[in-house]
């Protein structure tokens, strides 16, 4: 690693390491992935903090990722500018959240903004419509879509608003078991 | 197949034959004087005879033990068993004065073993099985080898230090054999004991599953020490510990691959056996079968073969073959595993008896039994530490506590000892004699103390809570978001892993391996939903209607989708113990003529039966008797109007075709309403319901059920079908020929244009009744047949509740608006609405645009007017509603502020 020190200067490694749950090695090593996606676009030298965003078609187009339902989403949720373009530190951020050493809130948090397409701080029933279609593969009809959100928002909203508060959410994932626990990925 | 089978399975057992004075066997064998025949006839029939009285005798051991509750909570039943097995034993020896009916090697491997092994992994959990592949896989492999290795070696240091006899005369060798043989965990044993301890399922797949995954390095293990023991150690030369070593790679890999074979031969054969259902069941348990003898055969693992064979094939087969092929599948499955199981176990107690195989000595025994407990603890205790570097979940100490504690051996161990061959094992008795004690020690001394262990420990126990919605949902959405975040980081993971094989399955197997229909249909997230409703749907008949709160009952729904279920209604039923599933003509029904027949017979005499009180009823209702006191009376005529409801749910699927009938006669109808019944004391105009409008939706509704009963008689395929009674011609003969086996309405459509008077003779029809009542106007929803009587208590409870229903039919005949007020008010406001006789009706409902086309059908079908106006209050709750205000019976009411939650 005769190139760690060009990358970062220690006091951004520092700082990464506060704001991620990740060590040194496991910063840079997501740095190289993340300047894998964009060789042409994200500098080696990362000491001037260039704030370079990989847009969100390099993501899209990754060949892993063409049948994935929710890689727009992902990106979305995750990129500050909400396109799902990403710059480095969202890219630390998405995997921060999904290490083991996130706490089941945040993870919950993050699984609740991906479900809220509209971003209005609910899960309504056209999110989840979304989501199931999504899920589904457009392989159910719009009717049948509907029965399945409804029943959906019926099981886990408890205040009974036709909506699910992250409250609601987090009250019932945080209580299935095994949802959260494996809700997270080994780098 | 069978000829060939019986004989091997009586030989074992038979022995001594005629001579035997076991009790039950013992009544057939008949005095030999002047009585040859008979006697002839029973050596016929010994063997046969033999295996068929033990397995009696096995299950009505079964039933004792059940019968009491304390016993068995607190003793596992394998534990009685070999007691049993041993009582029963020496009753053989005393008798015999040699010991008979014993476990032997052949009959365990060939006949009693598959079963239980084909059910496990039928039956296993496949996600959680996958999910922990790796820890399985390591506990099988790495565990069973090292027990064997440090048990055989630790064995033979005790030998070599003097603690045991100088009689056991064994070598290095010769103890590596008996590791091998004594330290895999027994399949049989661990199901037993653990299916009642109900730990939670990671600890349980890991164990049941090493158990079952060990049977190959089992398998090699002894056959390699076996043929090295033969040979004599002097002989075995260096390219034979590789070929050893290859060998492990050739049984297990080789023996999963046979499995998977079949699964594919199996999972392929069903997706044509559209035309021949009855054989269905037959072929998995023939392919599964032939896929262990096959690995047998070439020496592979065979227990490896059946599982992989079992998980292989489910996926694929559940969809393809038939609801009820799936249910005798799943019992035959269970009852012959629990046969062989409950068989194993007492024979093996039994075979405990016969000393002439023993030879014992403490100190190899209390070796043993130290030793295996000990590496067990050991190896558990350090694999984990391994495993938890990369398990997600890692699995804590009281998890390990458990699994070293839940490593039971059992007939496994027993039949391989009594198959080593005295003349190379000297030690052989020894070993059976420890082996016996090895096996007598876990599954009786472990197997009481597991469960006050497991309590004691507070083990996280499996949590039985009912699955939703939302879990369904996000597991998928999670799968692929990790699935996705793995992607971009470029880190090929198990999500990645298993990502990709949902796309080849997707993509390739499952349009090669189902049906087209079946792979349509077969969507998770539907699949769960459609479970969910059902069940709500029978809980909610369970507490026997009463609860009226609309949030506790969805309607099963399914628009588009005969046969999405997978689940067995029948099933649920029984398992929920309801009680409503009693009409079995309501299942059967399906398509034959004579069922049809009978059908109509039945309805024809419930019909019969129920007139008297029909009457009953109006006049309760002209005098507005309390709705309470009357619904109680009326429930059973209520339920028969629910079961026409429901069938008319069923007819959603017809939705485009009905609805258009339905708006003419919706129309006519309402015009109808309003010019007829003015004098309604509420004065509400339209309400009057009029008998002719109503039969003339009937008509129209009926006529395209059959069109719809037609093609859906045509497919077999659907999991569940839907019913509809044909006890509908009866009534309407002329009218409609023939209700169509699977009737699915639009719900909002289908609407009975004249609420009152069918209400009237609702009870009689309903028993008979097609006609589906509408629960829910936006969503559509089917009923499955087994369900219907379910439903129509509980919708009958419901109607009782909101309006007797014996008012409702003499309002037909004097003014059913007069009862429709109190009732409307109490149920809900919304009736307000149906005042108002015109369009507005129609705003709750999707069907508004129906009602145009009404007016048609009612004009065709007045003429049958009377007939049907019975028939009507079955079938269209909602329309009824919607078209006459007025004549609105609570009933609909109460139903439509279900629909509108909905």
């Amino acid at each position: 690693m005769g190139n760690k020190q060009t990358v970062f200067t220690p006091e951004q490694l520092d700082a990464y390491q506060d704001c991620t749950f990740f060590t040194r090695k496991e910063i840079l090593r997501l740095f190289y992935r993340f300047q894998d996606l964009a060789p042409q676009l994200v500098p080696l030298d990362y000491t001037s903090n260039p704030g370079v965003k990989v847009p969100y078609e390099v993501i899209s187009s990754m060949p892993e990722l063409k049948d994935n339902p929710f890689r727009e989403r992902i990106a979305q949720v995750f990129s500050q500018d909400g396109d799902g373009n990403m710059t480095l530190d969202d890219f630390l951020d998405m995997f921060s959240v999904m290490s083991e050493m996130a706490p089941r809130d945040l993870k919950a948090y993050y699984a609740f903004k991906i479900y809220d397409f509209n971003n209005d701080d609910y899960i309504c029933p056209s999110d989840l419509e979304k989501t199931v279609t999504k899920l589904t593969r457009g392989e159910l009809t719009p009717e049948e879509v509907g029965l399945v959100c409804e029943k959906v928002i019926n099981e886990a909203d408890v205040d009974n608003d036709g909506k699910l508060s992250l409250d609601d959410f987090q009250n019932m994932i945080l209580h299935a078991p095994d949802f959260l626990s494996t809700f997270h990925i080994r780098i | 197949m069978l000829p060939a089978t019986l004989p091997l399975l009586g030989m074992p057992l038979s022995g001594a034959g005629a001579g035997v004075a076991d009790g039950a066997a013992g009544e057939s064998v008949l005095p030999p004087a002047g009585l040859a025949l008979l006697r002839w006839q029973w050596h016929e029939v010994e063997a046969p005879y033999l295996v068929a009285v033990w397995i009696l005798v096995a299950s009505l051991a079964k039933i004792v033990f059940h019968l009491s509750r304390k016993v068995t909570s607190v003793v596992p039943e394998s534990c009685l068993l070999i007691l049993l097995g041993l009582v029963l034993g020496g009753i053989v020896l005393a008798v015999a004065k040699k010991a008979e009916y014993q476990l032997e090697p052949g009959t365990f491997f060939l006949f009693l073993l598959p079963p239980i092994v084909l059910d496990s992994g039928y039956f296993m959990p496949s996600r959680l099985f996958f999910d922990n592949l790796g820890a399985i896989l390591t506990y099988a492999v790495v565990g069973t080898l090292w027990n064997s290795f440090t048990t055989g070696a630790a064995l033979w240091g005790i030998q070599q230090a003097g603690l045991m006899a100088p009689t056991v005369r064994a070598g290095l060798l010769d103890f590596l054999l008996f590791g091998s043989l004594i330290s895999a965990v027994d399949p049989v044993a661990v199901l037993a004991v653990f299916e009642e301890v109900h730990v939670n399922e990671t600890l349980f797949i890991i164990v049941f599953g090493e158990s079952l995954l060990n049977d190959a390095v089992t398998v090699v293990l002894y056959k390699v020490y076996n043929s090295f023991v033969e040979m004599g150690s002097v002989n075995v030369q260096a390219i034979d510990y590789v070929k050893g070593v290859a060998s492990l790679f050739v049984v297990s890999l080789g023996g999963a691959a046979v499995g998977l074979v079949f699964a594919f031969l199996l999972a392929l054969t069903t997706r044509f056996t559209k035309r021949v259902r009855i054989i269905e069941p037959l072929l998995v348990f023939l392919l599964a079968y032939a896929a262990y003898l096959t690995a047998e055969m070439a020496s592979l693992s065979a227990i490896l073969a059946v599982t992989m064979c079992g998980v292989g094939c489910k996926k694929y087969v559940e969809a393809n073959i038939s609801h009820k092929s799936r249910t005798a599948v799943k019992y035959t499955m269970k009852t012959l595993a629990s046969c062989a199981e409950t068989v194993i176990f007492m024979l093996l107690g039994i075979s405990a008896v016969d000393s002439s195989k023993w030879a014992w000595d403490t100190g190899l025994v209390l070796g043993t039994l130290f030793f295996i407990l000990l590496f067990r603890a050991l190896g558990v205790v350090l694999q984990t530490w391994v495993l938890n570097q990369f398990r997600l979940v890692p699995l804590d100490k009281i998890d390990q506590v458990v699994m070293s504690y839940g490593g039971l051996r059992g007939a496994v161990a027993f039949a391989l000892v009594i198959l080593l061959d005295k003349t190379k094992v000297p030690a052989k008795d020894y070993f059976v004699a420890t082996t016996i004690v090895v096996v007598f020690f876990t599954v009786i001394v472990q197997g009481l103390t597991i469960k006050p262990l497991v309590k004691w420990l507070k083990v996280k126990r499996s949590d039985h809570h009912k699955p939703t919605l939302n879990q369904e949902l996000h597991e998928h959405t999670f799968d692929h978001i990790l699935a996705a975040v793995e992607d971009v980081v470029g880190h090929h993971g198990y999500h990645y892993w298993r990502d990709r094989w949902e796309q080849f399955d997707k993509k390739y197997l499952s349009q090669l391996l189902m049906r087209r229909s079946a792979y349509r249909i077969r969507d998770q997230i539907w699949d769960v939903y459609y479970k969910l409703n059902i069940r709500d749907a029978i809980s909610f008949v369970d507490q026997g209607g009463h609860v009226l709160s609309s949030s506790g009952l969805t309607l099963p729904s399914m628009p588009s989708r005969n046969s999405a279920a997978e689940t067995s209604v029948t099933n649920l039923l029984r398992e929920s113990g309801s009680g409503a599933c009693l009409d079995l003509q309501v299942i059967d029904t399906v398509r034959s003529g004579k069922d049809r027949e009978d059908a109509i017979m039945h309805h024809l005499l419930s019909g019969g039966l129920y007139k008297p009180r029909r009457r009953y009823k109006a006049s309760c209702s002209r005098h507005f008797i309390s709705e309470d006191a009357q619904a109680r009376q009326d429930k059973e005529v209520f339920q028969q109007n629910m079961k026409r409801r429901l069938e008319s749910f069923k007819s959603t699927k017809h939705n485009v075709c009905l609805s258009k009938s339905k708006l003419r006669l919706r129309k006519a109808g309402r015009k109808k309403d309003g010019s007829a019944d003015k004098d309604t004391p509420n004065g509400k105009p339209h309400r009057a319901s009029n008998l002719p409008d109503t039969a003339a939706v009937i008509l129209a509704v009926e006529s395209e059920e059959e069109s719809d009963s037609s093609e859906t008689e045509k497919e077999d395929d659907e999991g569940i079908v839907f019913v509809a009674r044909a006890t509908n011609e009866v009534f309407r003969e002329h009218k409609v020929p023939g209700n169509g086996s699977m009737e699915v309405c639009p719900s909002p459509r289908i609407i009975p244009p004249s609420p009152t008077c069918a209400e009237k003779e609702l009870p009689w029809k309903s028993g008979q009744g097609d006609l589906a009542v509408y629960v829910s106007s936006e969503t559509t929803k089917i009923v499955p047949v087994d369900m219907q009587t379910g439903w129509n208590q509980s919708i009958s409870s419901l109607e009782s509740l909101a309006s007797p229903p014996c008012a409702q039919a003499a309002l037909r005949a004097a003014h059913p608006l007069a009862c429709a007020p109190p009732r409307g008010d109490e149920l809900r406001d919304p009736l307000a609405a149906l005042v108002t006789p015109s369009p507005e009706p129609h705003a709750g409902f999707t069907f508004a645009p129906s009602l145009a086309k009404a007016g048609r059908s009612r004009s065709e079908s007045s003429a049958d007017a009377p007939e049907q106006q019975e028939l009507q209050p079955l079938m269209a709750p909602e329309d009824r509603g919607c078209l006459s205000p007025g004549t609105a019976n609570a009933r609909w009411l109460i139903q439509f502020n279900r629909a509108g939650r909905l």
